[in-house]
């Protein structure tokens, strides 16, 4: 008898082989369907149009900050500080209603930008890791919103007016929702379409060539985060006018699921590869879940582990890990 | 004396995706035999290794080992048969010791209860490398030793392994071993093989065909996945295996050099007294637009970081570089590319190209702002400058939206040149174009610089063999210990001598 040598491979690259030339996307929408079948033949409830338009008004918040963070990833490195940028910004919105009125809102943007500029300054100018700065910033960013208001902070009823911004309507669809749309046109468009996005796509994919090739590679990295600490930033006004207050935890969950959602979509974590379009279904993947769980009755608690386990699945079958010589 | 067989190939037989590999051949190696494997890339030696080393499996045909049909299921299965490969990077771990490196995974050979002797490790790595007479300490760190003299490690690894594994004969694959060593050690290593060839079987691959002929015992020509045919090794005549491996005639002269052009008398580049602090003293030199200038030296002899400091990858500590009379200043790459200066490097898959993009974004990279109506980036622009730059250098692939990674050597060093041409270079820095690429594809580059030159590109080299510099250039400037020590003109009808480039360059 002779030895199969097929059945020396690990259990993953045989599954792989299987469906192997399928774009990174493929798995995640494979996935998305996947869950949504579950959770429609499990609860009578979760394809009610009530229910889609919560599972849509959560997608929009995890989509402009995982739109953030999945160009920080495409550079090779990531962004842990848009739990604490977002907290920071929620809590800066609702300090500023009252007195600055429809004004709070691009105060609060900026106020995110620049601590997104600031990562990228540290990471770049000085040249330490991104996993490094932003951990770092994370704590920073937290504390400094702590020092705004240590209270849970809530929006003054007289600027209610104001939030319709995000929880009115226009011609009948949730602005949170055309929000959720333009967020993703915009970033879309920066990837795709800007000499930035391309640039940001080099860098992640070769950095030495990317120099050699006149790539100003601190302008590119600063930037990267940028748009990182923005995506944070405008998730953080979404979710703070939501639910009316913000505080200096509101972002933390936030940190674990802009990942997930980038890494489900198949972007990888060695940058040049995935992007934009792949965070969308990644995003579509984590808000089902993430309802179907509650829906179903899964308890609070244990979701959380059953959500560990779903992003190391994710990553074991949609990872590119053939770019990897070592795994860390 | 007839030599007995040690692995035979009977219609071996490898199919991928789109293309068969190996197209069921016969092949046969003995033992105690060096045997050359060469080919154009993608002839089916890789593959063939691959299956000798377990990592592929036929699909069709047989594989003898010792005369015993076998399936080997990957590298420690094809080791503990008697079957290592040194591989063209190395395996070597640079934070380890010698003997740890010797010994990798094989420590319990050294135990006494639960414990390790590190001075029985010590000892026996001291004698296994005595055995293959190389004087290597065996407690200094792999890191701190000679690109050969790992090599030469990994060497004595596969030999220890195939003694443990109580094998008579080993196995030797060698794939591109020379690429890293320099000169003398590649003497060596050949004296060192030669030695292993008493009791064990060397397969030798290598693009250098005249190493190939000097040290097989026999060569096979592989092409298209098939067996061409076998000859002894040192009376072979390169010429012909070249034909062989290409399957067409090369008589139009090699190098091209029929269709080398004098260069014009407009200076496009000129160095004055460049020098970098206890590497290079002062150098100057001028560059004619649609020159081709070849730096000939040693390593060591400052040639590497002089193009560094023109491509803008290294900066000059003194003198001064003047691009068409005016003085200009390089700090960095970009400030090179924007004086339309490119620079294709040697190592092409590090700093030549994004492997994992596609060939359309690398050909494009330098572009985007052309590419760009109404502020945005536009995708039917974008296709039609990297379709039109694969069409002027002749890239084989399906489509511009393949993956650089999957193309071959020649290919991917295509769509590097490309990437400069698209972006209106006028001087570019050729760091050997031809490495590791094949006899066919090599021709074609060769094409290409004479191309360039004749459209009035100027261009300095530096290649992978003197003949190749002497062959393409039209002036070469001879480089040793950081000084200009000659300047020599090679025109196309009289082209100096490589033995009286060699005296001034040693």
């Amino acid at each position: 008898m002779q030895k199969d040598g097929i059945g020396k491979q690990p259990a993953i690259k045989r599954i792989k082989g299987r469906v192997a030339g399928l774009p990174a996307i493929s798995y995640a929408l494979g996935m998305l369907v996947l869950f949504i079948v579950i959770f429609a033949v499990g609860s009578a409830t979760f394809l009610t149009r009530y229910n889609m338009l919560t599972i849509g008004n959560s997608a929009a918040i995890l989509l402009a900050v995982a739109m953030g963070q999945v160009f920080a990833i495409l550079t090779g490195g990531i962004d842990l500080s848009v739990g604490g940028i977002m907290s920071l910004v929620s809590v800066v919105l609702m300090k500023t209603l009252e007195p600055l009125g429809f004004w709070a809102y691009p105060l609060s943007l900026a106020v995110g930008i620049a601590a997104g500029f600031l990562n990228g300054l540290i990471n770049s100018r000085f040249r330490i890791p991104s996993f490094i700065t932003t951990l770092g910033s994370n704590g920073i960013f937290m504390s400094i919103a702590y020092m705004i208001s240590i209270k849970p902070l809530s929006a003054p009823s007289s600027s209610f007016g104001v939030l319709d911004i995000v929880n009115g309507t226009t011609l009948g669809i949730r602005n949170i929702m055309l929000l959720g749309v333009l967020i993703f046109m915009l970033f879309f468009v920066i990837q795709r379409y800007t000499i930035t996005g391309r640039n940001i796509m080099l860098l992640g994919s070769n950095e030495k060539m990317s120099w050699l090739s006149g790539v100003d590679i601190f302008k590119v990295r600063t930037i990267a985060f940028t748009l990182s600490g923005f995506g944070a930033a405008l998730a953080g006004v979404m979710l703070a006018s939501n639910l009316y207050s913000g505080y200096p935890t509101l972002g933390t969950v936030y940190i674990l699921n802009s990942i997930a959602s980038v890494v489900i979509g198949g972007t990888a974590m060695t940058g040049g590869a995935g992007g934009v379009l792949n965070t969308l279904v990644g995003v579509m993947v984590m808000s089902v879940i993430n309802n179907g769980m509650n829906i179903i009755g899964i308890d609070v608690y244990a979701q959380q582990s059953f959500l560990g386990v779903l992003v190391i699945i994710a990553v074991a079958i949609s990872f590119d890990r053939s770019k990897l010589s070592v795994i860390k | 004396m007839e030599k007995k067989k040690i692995i035979e190939f009977k219609g071996i037989r490898k199919v991928f995706p789109g293309v068969v590999a190996l197209k069921g051949f016969d092949l046969a190696i003995y033992e105690k035999e060096i045997l050359g494997l060469v080919g154009e890339n993608g002839a089916g030696k890789s593959t063939l290794m691959k299956i000798m080393t377990g990592n592929y499996q036929p699909d069709g045909g047989q594989f003898l080992l010792r005369g015993q049909p076998i399936v080997l299921g990957g590298s420690m299965e094809a080791i503990e048969h008697g079957i290592g490969m040194v591989f063209q990077e190395g395996s070597i771990l640079p934070n380890l010791t010698v003997t740890e490196n010797l010994f990798l995974c094989h420590e319990k050979e050294f135990s006494k209860g639960w414990f390790i002797s590190e001075s029985a490790m010590v000892a026996e790595a001291r004698k296994a490398l005595e055995e293959n007479g190389l004087d290597i300490n065996p407690t200094t760190l792999c890191g701190n030793l000679s690109p050969a003299q790992r090599q030469m490690v990994e060497i004595t690894r596969l030999l220890w392994l195939s003694r443990l594994y109580r094998h008579e004969n080993p196995i030797l694959i060698l794939d591109e071993p020379t690429t890293v060593l320099l000169e003398k050690e590649i003497k060596t290593l050949f004296e060192i093989l030669n030695r292993i060839k008493e009791h064990a079987t060397v397969i030798l691959i290598s693009h250098r065909l005249e190493e190939i002929i000097e040290n097989s015992d026999r060569i096979v020509v592989l092409k298209d996945g098939d067996y061409v045919t076998e000859m002894p090794g040192k009376a072979a005549d390169i010429f012909k295996i070249e034909q062989l491996m290409v399957g067409r005639d090369m008589v139009e002269g090699y190098y091209r050099r029929n269709e080398q052009v004098d260069p014009t008398d407009t200076v496009v580049l000129e160095v004055k007294d460049l020098a970098i602090e206890s590497i290079l003293e002062p150098i100057s030199f001028t560059l004619h637009k649609g020159e081709i200038l070849a730096l000939v030296g040693l390593i060591g002899s400052g040639k590497e970081e002089l193009v560094k400091c023109l491509g803008g990858s290294m900066q000059a500590t003194q003198g001064s570089i003047y691009r068409n009379g005016k003085r200009i200043s390089i700090k960095q790459p970009k400030h090179a590319i924007a004086h339309a200066i490119g620079y294709i490097p040697i190592d092409r898959r590090i700093e030549g190209l994004a492997t994992d993009l596609d060939i359309a974004d690398n050909i494009n990279m330098l572009v985007y702002k052309k590419l760009k109506s109404r502020g945005f980036i536009n995708k039917r622009k974008e296709r039609d400058n990297a379709n039109h730059w694969m069409g002027v250098v002749k890239v084989k692939a399906t489509s511009h939206r393949m993956k650089c990674g999957n193309l071959s050597g020649g290919n991917q060093q295509k769509v590097v040149l490309g990437k400069w041409l698209s972006a209106d270079a006028e001087i570019l820095i050729v760091d050997h174009p031809t490495r590791g690429i094949d006899v066919g594809a090599k021709d074609e580059i060769y094409h290409h610089i004479r191309q360039l030159a004749k459209q009035g590109k100027s261009m300095i080299i530096m290649c992978d063999t003197l003949e190749e510099d002497i062959g393409l250039c039209n002036r070469m400037l001879i480089l040793k210990d950081g000084k200009k020590v000659n300047e020599v003109s090679c025109p196309p009808d009289a082209k100096p001598a490589p033995t009286d480039i060699i005296e001034s360059i040693v």
